[in-house]
Parts: C-alpha cells; structure tokens; sequence
C-alpha cells in the first residue's frame, strides 16, 4: 500500500466501485496521503502467517490485490536474494492459502514479464504459455520466477473456487513509481548499451491501475500478459524521451568483467543488463479479448516524457 | 549516385506507410535502415555488381523467400534483401531470419534488427508470417553458408521447417538461386572439428583469415548474379501437419529449382578478376581525378 501503483490503483478503485472499502497493508511506512478518504483503512504490518490470518479474519474481504514484490535492494542487488525469496515467494503462499481458507471471490496477483528472460534467442512475441527461463541466467530472478510458477499452478488448481488473475506486464512506468526500470531510465549513471539497442514495450501506471481494477469483474481466470498493443520503443529511443545523461558503453565487453570481478559501479540490477541486450516483447493478445477497444490511455512516449522531472 | 537518392526518397515513402511509426517490434528502425541502406549501396551495385533477373515475378507479397546460402558470412542475404528493397515495383522489406550466433555479435547484431533482419526462430516466422510481412529464408542453415570450396554451388539438405510455416500461414514460396556469392572466400576449409571446441557454428580457414586478422575477412569483389523463380504454389491437400515423407516431395522440388537456376547461373556467371580489374581501374581514375581538383 506504500507503493506508487497501489495507490493509483486504490484511486481507481474508489472511482469504479463507489461502495468499496479497501484495506491496504504494507510492511513499510505507508505515507498519510495514500489515504484518501474514509472508504480506505491501512495498516503497516510484518508480513507473517499471524498477521496475515487475522486480517483475513476480522474482514470479510470480497477480492484480494496482491501488488506487493520485494524488489532487489538497490544498494547491494546480490545480498538479499533470501529475504526475496522469503517474502515474494513464502509471503505469497501464505496469502494464496488464506484465500481459499476464508473463500476469497476474486485473487489478481501482480509478476512481471522478467520472468520470461532475456535472451539472445528470445523470438518477438512471447506468449503466456511460453518457458519462464530467467533465473536460468540470472539466480536473483528466481523468486520472481518461484512465485509466479507458484501462482500459476495455485490458479488452475482452485479455478472452481476462486477467479484468479495473475498479470504479467511490461515495464510500468510512470511518475509515481520507482521500480528498476523507472530508476534505470531516470538514472544519471546508467549504462546506455553502445553495441544494442533492444526494443522495449513499457505500460503507463495509470493504465495498469486502470486494468487492476477493470479486472476485478470484468476479465475471467487466467494469466495474461500485459503490454499495450505494438506500440514499441527502442532503450536508445526511451532514454532520449527522458533526457537524462548516460553513460555509452560497449556492454558485450564491460558487464562481463563486472560480473567476473562481483561489482557493479552502476545501481542497476545485474540481471537487467540482460534486458539491455537482448529484446523481451510480449504479445498481449490473450488480453485485449477482454479489454474494449483502445482501453489504454497512454502511449510509450507521453509516459515516458512524464519521467523527465 | 543522385538517382540512387531519389530512389531511396521513394522508397522510404513507401515503407513510412507500411511503418508509420518507423519502427516494428521486431527492431526495425525505418532511419537507420536507412543509414545502413546508403552504406550497403555502393557494394550492392559496385563492389559485387549485383544484377537481378526476374523480379517482375514477385507482386506485393507478402512472401516467403527460400534460397540457397553462400559465401561464409550472410553477405548473400544482405544482397538479397536489398534487391527486394530497390529492384521491385513496390518496395518490400524481406525480413532474413538470421542465425542465433550471429544476433550475439555486438553491433552486428543492433544493425542487423535496425534494418529489418530477426532471429531465426520459428515462432518468430510463424509470428511474421501472421503479420503478412514478406521474409527470407535459407533452409541449409549454417550448413549451407559455411561450405568448404569442394562443397561450393551444392545445396545442403534443405529443412522442413519453412514449408510447414508456409502453409500454416499460407504464405506463397519464391524459390531464388544466388550465384556468386561462394567466390566471396574462393578457397575455404571448415575446421568444423574446431569450431565445436571453440562453441562457434562454423569456423572457415582461407589463405588470409584468420592469418591476416580483420583483414584477411574482406570479401573479394566477386560478381553477384540473382535469379527470381516463378513462386511455387502451395500444394492442395497439405497441411502444416501433413507427415515429413509428404512434404519432403515438394521440398526436393523446391530444391531442385534452386539447384537447376544455380546450374544455369554458373553457365552465365561474370569471372571475379574482370570485376576486380574493373574496381581497381575505377578506383585508380578515382583518385587521378581527385589529385586534378
């Protein structure tokens, strides 16, 4: 609930269903702004099974988000892999059983297109049925991987009694957020690759918050990527439409040097050098069957111009 | 060279309306496509003095092109694409589907996805073939390409890949043969042996390369000959599904017609020395007339 699309989403929510009430957990400091009036109660708690149980107890909750994933420590992305794992991957079981436990309706898990991986052999157009190989590569993606395979499996086994969403999208980008890529495109000694230049795809915040809760009635069970149709740009082309200073560099040569000698004179996350090389495109055509046409309001370049300040 | 601009100009007008937002998400960069365009011309029409016959066959497409594969680093698929791009009556952007290796090489492989190549994977193909774009195919693979000079001009067992997604998108084959292209490295050993040590897809050994560095891997100016054939129509009652024995009867056909227009090519085939003495008198001119200014 601290974190920028949880507060987007809980605005969206308020819009769309006026007689909700939403109640919003976070093991961080949840800033008083997130609050927006009396329909929204949250409360900073330790994620444990405890704490966990009795909020599921003292509430009759009709619909559970689960938008919170640890995400790399930035200041030392190899150290906290256990305490991930810990969180993302044990945290998320025990929210997954407590749904079926208190017969939860709906359960919209939020994973991430990472976990299909980025390599050079990645074909344009990864589908949700296809191989989540990213923590091949890279062994810090592997509660994102743990997590979602977990999901998945939970998904199909209780689809009789829960409607249960699980999106994977693109890089959310947006004003109000700080994931990696935001922080690797705001970034002013970010590694610019000189010898690739991959194609991304990036979702504004407040469309995502919009299909959060568009999907809260109106998109059925299933796992969906999400990505907003063809519109497409490059990393050289998204850097310059946020007009921060970078740094070019021959990254074939130098990021497996960093990675031989364990440093990273750079705040990105190794693993997302790979996605600076080699292009990871999903196709969100598995969703838009269920979205009206041009439900997405923004395109790459107005989200990415948002990113400027 | 002026008219070549003005071509150009047209050219890139018209896949500004194929494209409008100059770019796909394949990697295609409509601008520096461009870029890299310009710099491929003068070899195109100079260096390995490419002349096209039958291109009047080839409509709008969209098409799946097969041809034969030579001359040890895809210089062949470069000028095929570009053919396609200049020599048509509306332009068409062939997609090659490029070997995975190839993609890894830094730079290569950002030009590569710039000007409109993609990996060599099938969902790719099938994925390309949905959006009704026209792509080139070599169904030798890298067997193809890296052939020693005994193997030069024979076609390797071509893959059934390429006619299974054909006919999953229905998408009509044009069969060409590239003549030429072999005398690129004119005496070559694959030390095959070698390569698979070193974990690479092939590894040729010329007179020059690898004993003359970067240098010794400047192709020689041989004369490069492209033969369109009639498209070859998808046969009723096969399916993408069909057995391999069913299929392999029209990929020997298509085989075949390859191999025959390779045959007739080499009957017409240009010597590379006149070519080369043609260069280097052209160049000796060059710079007789730059002294002069």
């Amino acid at each position: 609930m601290a974190g920028g699309l949880a507060r987007l989403t809980t605005k969206q929510l308020l819009k769309d269903y006026p007689d909700c009430q939403i109640y919003g957990v976070d093991s961080r400091y949840i800033p008083p702004e997130n609050i927006y009036d009396e329909r929204v109660q949250t409360r900073r708690i330790r994620y444990t099974r405890g704490h966990f149980e009795a909020l599921f107890r003292d509430h009759d909750f009709d619909t559970v988000l689960h938008l919170g994933r640890m995400s790399h420590n930035r200041m030392n992305p190899r150290a906290s892999l256990e305490q991930r794992l810990d969180y993302n991957v044990m945290g998320t079981k025990i929210i997954m059983d407590l749904v079926i436990k208190f017969s939860i309706k709906n359960f919209i898990i939020l994973s991430t297109y990472h976990v299909y991986g980025a390599f050079p052999d990645t074909p344009v157009f990864l589908d949700e049925e296809s191989s989540l190989r990213a923590s091949l590569k890279y062994p810090e993606l592997r509660d994102v991987v743990e997590m979602d395979q977990q999901a998945s499996n939970w998904l199909w086994k209780n689809q009789q009694n829960v409607k249960g969403i699980i999106f994977r999208p693109c890089n959310i980008i947006g004003p109000n957020i700080s994931n990696v890529m935001v922080e690797y495109l705001r970034s002013k000694i970010a590694p610019l690759p000189l010898d690739f230049d991959p194609v991304f795809q990036f979702i504004n915040e407040n469309d995502m918050a919009r299909l959060i809760s568009y999907a809260v009635t109106n998109i059925p069970t299933g796992i969906f990527n999400v990505a907003n149709g063809n519109d497409v740009m490059t990393l050289h082309d998204a850097k310059k439409r946020v007009e921060k200073r970078h740094i070019p560099i021959a990254l074939s040569i130098i990021a497996p040097l960093f990675r031989l000698i364990n440093y990273s004179p750079w705040s990105v996350p190794d693993y997302l050098i790979e996605y600076l090389k080699y292009s990871c495109v999903i196709s969100a055509e598995n969703l838009n069957k269920h979205l009206p046409e041009d439900f997405f309001k923004f395109d790459t370049e107005k989200s990415l111009k948002a990113l400027k300040n | 060279m002026k008219t070549k601009k003005i071509d150009l100009d047209l050219i890139f007008e018209e896949l500004e309306k194929r494209y409008p937002r100059g770019r796909d998400p394949w990697g295609l960069n409509l601008k520096e496509a461009r870029k890299i365009l310009t710099r491929i011309l003068p070899f195109y029409s100079n260096y390995f003095s490419t002349r096209v016959f039958g291109m009047e066959k080839v409509q709008d497409g969209p098409y799946m092109v097969i041809s034969n594969h030579s001359g040890q680093i895809a210089i062949d698929g470069l000028l095929i694409s570009t053919a396609f791009l200049l020599e048509t009556q509306n332009p068409i952007l062939l997609r090659p589907m490029i070997e995975r290796f190839m993609m890894t090489l830094p730079f290569f492989g950002k030009w590569a996805l710039e000007s409109g190549a993609v990996l060599g994977d099938r969902q790719n193909c099938l994925n390309l073939l949905k959006a009704k774009e026209s792509v080139l195919v070599f169904p030798e693979g890298v067997s193809g390409v890296s052939k020693s000079t005994h193997q030069f001009y024979h076609l390797q067992r071509f893959t059934r890949g390429f006619l299974r997604l054909a006919l999953a998108t229905k998408t009509p084959i044009i069969p060409i043969s590239v003549v030429g292209a072999e005398e690129f490295y004119p005496f070559v050993y694959q030390a095959r042996s070698l390569a698979k040590l070193l974990k690479l897809p092939a590894l040729p050994i010329s007179p020059f390369f690898p004993f003359l560095g970067p240098l010794g891997a400047i192709p020689f100016p041989s004369p490069v000959d492209i033969y369109i054939h009639d498209p070859y129509h998808l046969p009723e009652g096969v399916s993408a599904e069909s057995q391999d024995k069913v299929l392999d009867e029209h990929i020997f056909k298509i085989q075949r017609i390859i191999q025959e227009g390779i045959n007739k090519g080499l009957e017409n085939r240009r010597s590379y020395m006149d070519n080369s003495k043609r260069l280097a008198l052209e160049f000796k001119e060059g710079i007789v007339s730059k002294l002069q200014k």
